[in-house]
C-alpha cells in the first residue's frame, strides 16, 4: 500500500463542477449580492450617524430636530442588518462551490491576482459575518468577547464597506452580464457551471433536474426571508407591528409603558436614588452652586411633551414627559440658556455615567429634566427622581438619577 | 483608458483605502482585544464554509435521494427560509443576553413562535408538494380545469 500523492488528495477534494444543483448560478447570486449590498450600505450610513449622534463632530451640528431622527435612523440601522441575515446566508450558499475553483492563470502574476481576490474575499466574509453576529447579540445585549462592541463594530465596518467595494469593483463585468439576462433562462453565464454541463452533464440524472427550485423561486424565497425576518422584529420600534413581532427582543411593554434598558440595580443606584435626602446640584458657569430638593423642582413651571427613548439597540418608543426645562434650572444660577451642560448621574456602574448636553438642545424647552412619565411620577428604573429627556438623542445620553447639572464656562 | 477600467480601478483604491482605515481605528487596541476581534473574524469564515455550508449540502443530497421528486423544490425552499430565519433568530432563542433583573427584554414565548414557525413551514411544504403532484400526473385534468 501506497501512501496518498498530492494528486491524490486533490483528487478528493470537491470542484465547483462537484455541485450540480441548477438553483445556484451567477444571475441570481447578483441579485441576491445588489439586495444584500443595498442592506449593508444602509447599515454603513446609518451606523456613521449613530456614532456622530454619540459625539457630534463639531463640522456637523446635530440638534434636536427632527425630534424623532435618531430612532429613525437607528430603527432602520437594525431593521436592515437584520433582513442582511437571510440574505448573506443565501448569497454565500449560492457562491460555495467557488471555494473550491482551482486556478486558471496559473502564471506567477495569475496566481498573485488570483490571491488579492481571494484575501479580499475573505476579509468580505469574515468582516460580514462579524458585523451581523456581533450585532444581532449586541441587541440581547450578550457579549461574549474581549472586545469594546461600540468601537469594533465601527472599525470592522470599515473593512466590511471596503472589501465590499474591491469585491464589486473585481466583478463588475459579471454582475452587468448577469443583470443583462433573465433569471431563469438555462444556462447561466457562471464559466463554472458552464464548464459543468460540459464535462458531468451525463451524470447528473435529467429526471431530477425539474423537480429542484428553479433560481426565480429561490429569489423570491430569500426576498421573502428578509421580508419576514423584518415583520417579526420591527415591532420594537415600528408601533403598528408590535403584534406581529414575536421574535422581537422587546415587546413595548414595560413598567409605566416603556421598556428599560438597564435597572436602578445594575447602574448601582439604588441607594442613593431613594435616598429622601436628595438634592440636585445645580453648578452655574462662574461656580455658583444651587441645590434645589424634588419639592422644589416639581414647583417649578412644568412642561409636557412627547419624545422617543430611542436606543442603539434598535428598540425606540414614544412615551409623554413632565418636568422642568434645563434652561429653566440652570438660569437661576444666572447661567445663559445657550450653555453646554454637564450631566452627572448617581449611577456607580457601567458607562455613560455622566453626559454632555450641548448648548442647542439646552435652549430649546423640550430638554428637560424630567419628573413624570406618562402621567406617573417617575419609577425608580425609569431614573427617579429625575432624568434627562431631550429631543433626537441616543438613549444611554437620556441620563437617568441625575444628581448634578455643571454648566460649562 | 476606458471608463469602465476607470471606474473599476476608483472603486477598488476607495475600497483599499477604506479597510486600512478600519485597520487603523485598532491601532490603540489592546493584544487581549485583537486576539478576540481576529477570532470572530476567523470563525466566522470558519463556521460557514467548514460547518453550515457543508452540513447544507449534506442535506441536499440527502433530500435528493430520500425524498420523492414533487417534493424536491417545496421542501428546499422552506428549508432556505427555515433556516435562514432560524440563524436569524438564535439570539432571542439562545437564552442568552439580557439581566436577570431587567423583564423588559427578552420577553416573549420565541420557543412557541419559532415552533410553530416551523410546523407552518412543513405544512406549506407538504400542501406545495401535493399540488405538485397532482400537476405532474394529471395534467389533463389541469387543462379542462
Amino acid at each position: 500500500m501506497r501512501l496518498p500523492t498530492v494528486e491524490d488528495i486533490e483528487k478528493r477534494i470537491p470542484r465547483p463542477e462537484t455541485f450540480t444543483s441548477q438553483s445556484r448560478g451567477t444571475r441570481l447570486t447578483t441579485r441576491v449580492g445588489t439586495a444584500l449590498g443595498i442592506a449593508f450600505l444602509i447599515c454603513f450610513l446609518t451606523g456613521l450617524w449613530s456614532h456622530f449622534q454619540y459625539d457630534p463632530p463639531s463640522w456637523l451640528p446635530i440638534g434636536p430636530d427632527p425630534t424623532q431622527l435618531y430612532r429613525i435612523t437607528q430603527g432602520t440601522h437594525v431593521i436592515s442588518g437584520t433582513a442582511a441575515v437571510p440574505l448573506l446566508l443565501v448569497k454565500l450558499w449560492s457562491v460555495f462551490p467557488r471555494l473550491f475553483a482551482r486556478p486558471h492563470d496559473t502564471t506567477k502574476r495569475g496566481l498573485l491576482l488570483e490571491s488579492l481576490e481571494r484575501a479580499s474575499i475573505g476579509a468580505l466574509v469574515g468582516s460580514s459575518v462579524f458585523m451581523l453576529a456581533s450585532g444581532l447579540l449586541n441587541i440581547v445585549q450578550w457579549y461574549p468577547w474581549d472586545f469594546s462592541f461600540r468601537r469594533t463594530h465601527e472599525a470592522v465596518a470599515w473593512i466590511a464597506i471596503g472589501s465590499l467595494l474591491v469585491h464589486i469593483a473585481v466583478k463588475l463585468p459579471v454582475i452587468r452580464r448577469a443583470f443583462a439576462a433573465p433569471i431563469d433562462e438555462p444556462g447561466d453565464s457562471d464559466e463554472a457551471i458552464a464548464r459543468a454541463s460540459d464535462t458531468t452533464a451525463s451524470d447528473t440524472p435529467l429526471e431530477d433536474q425539474p423537480d429542484s427550485a428553479g433560481r426565480r423561486a429561490v429569489l423570491v424565497g430569500t426576498f421573502a426571508s428578509a421580508g419576514l425576518a423584518v415583520l417579526l422584529t420591527a415591532g420594537q420600534t415600528v408601533p403598528f407591528l408590535r403584534k406581529v413581532s414575536v421574535f422581537a427582543v422587546r415587546d413595548g411593554d414595560g413598567p409605566q409603558d416603556l421598556p428599560i434598558n438597564r435597572t436602578a440595580r445594575s447602574a448601582g443606584a439604588t441607594a442613593s436614588a431613594l435616598d429622601p435626602a436628595f438634592v440636585l446640584e445645580v453648578v452655574g458657569a462662574d461656580g455658583t452652586v444651587i441645590s434645589l430638593d424634588r419639592e422644589q423642582l416639581k414647583a417649578m413651571p412644568q412642561q409636557t411633551h412627547r419624545l422617543p427613548i430611542a436606543c442603539v439597540e434598535g428598540w425606540s418608543r414614544n412615551a409623554t414627559w413632565t418636568g422642568v426645562p434645563v434652561r429653566d434650572i440652570i438660569a437661576l444660577t444666572g447661567a445663559d440658556p445657550r450653555s453646554d451642560v454637564k450631566v452627572r448621574s448617581m449611577q456607580t456602574r457601567g458607562a455613560f455615567a455622566t453626559s454632555e448636553l450641548p448648548a442647542v438642545f439646552v435652549e430649546d424647552d423640550r430638554t428637560m429634566l424630567a419628573l413624570e412619565l406618562n402621567g406617573q411620577a417617575l419609577s425608580l428604573d425609569h431614573g427617579y427622581p429625575c432624568r434627562i429627556i431631550a429631543p433626537n438623542r441616543p438613549g444611554v445620553l437620556q441620563t437617568k438619577w441625575v444628581r448634578r447639572l455643571e454648566v460649562r464656562a | 483608458m476606458r471608463t469602465d477600467t476607470v471606474i473599476r480601478t476608483a472603486l477598488g483604491a476607495v475600497g483599499v483605502g477604506f479597510g486600512l482605515w478600519g485597520v487603523w481605528l485598532m491601532r490603540d487596541f489592546s493584544f487581549e482585544q485583537l486576539l478576540s476581534t481576529g477570532i470572530w473574524l476567523a470563525g466566522g469564515i470558519l463556521l460557514h464554509d467548514a460547518v453550515l455550508a457543508p452540513l447544507t449540502v449534506a442535506l441536499g443530497v440527502a433530500a435528493s435521494r430520500l425524498l420523492p421528486g414533487h417534493y424536491r423544490a417545496a421542501t428546499g425552499l422552506a428549508f432556505l427560509v427555515w433556516a435562514t430565519l432560524t440563524i436569524t433568530f438564535i439570539p432571542v432563542l439562545s437564552g442568552q443576553g439580557g439581566k436577570p433583573d431587567n423583564d423588559t427584554l427578552l420577553d416573549q414565548p420565541y420557543l412557541i413562535s419559532w415552533l410553530v414557525l416551523t410546523g407552518v413551514l412543513a405544512g406549506a411544504a407538504v400542501i406545495a408538494a401535493q399540488r405538485r403532484k397532482r400537476r405532474v400526473t394529471r395534467p389533463a385534468d389541469a387543462d379542462a380545469g
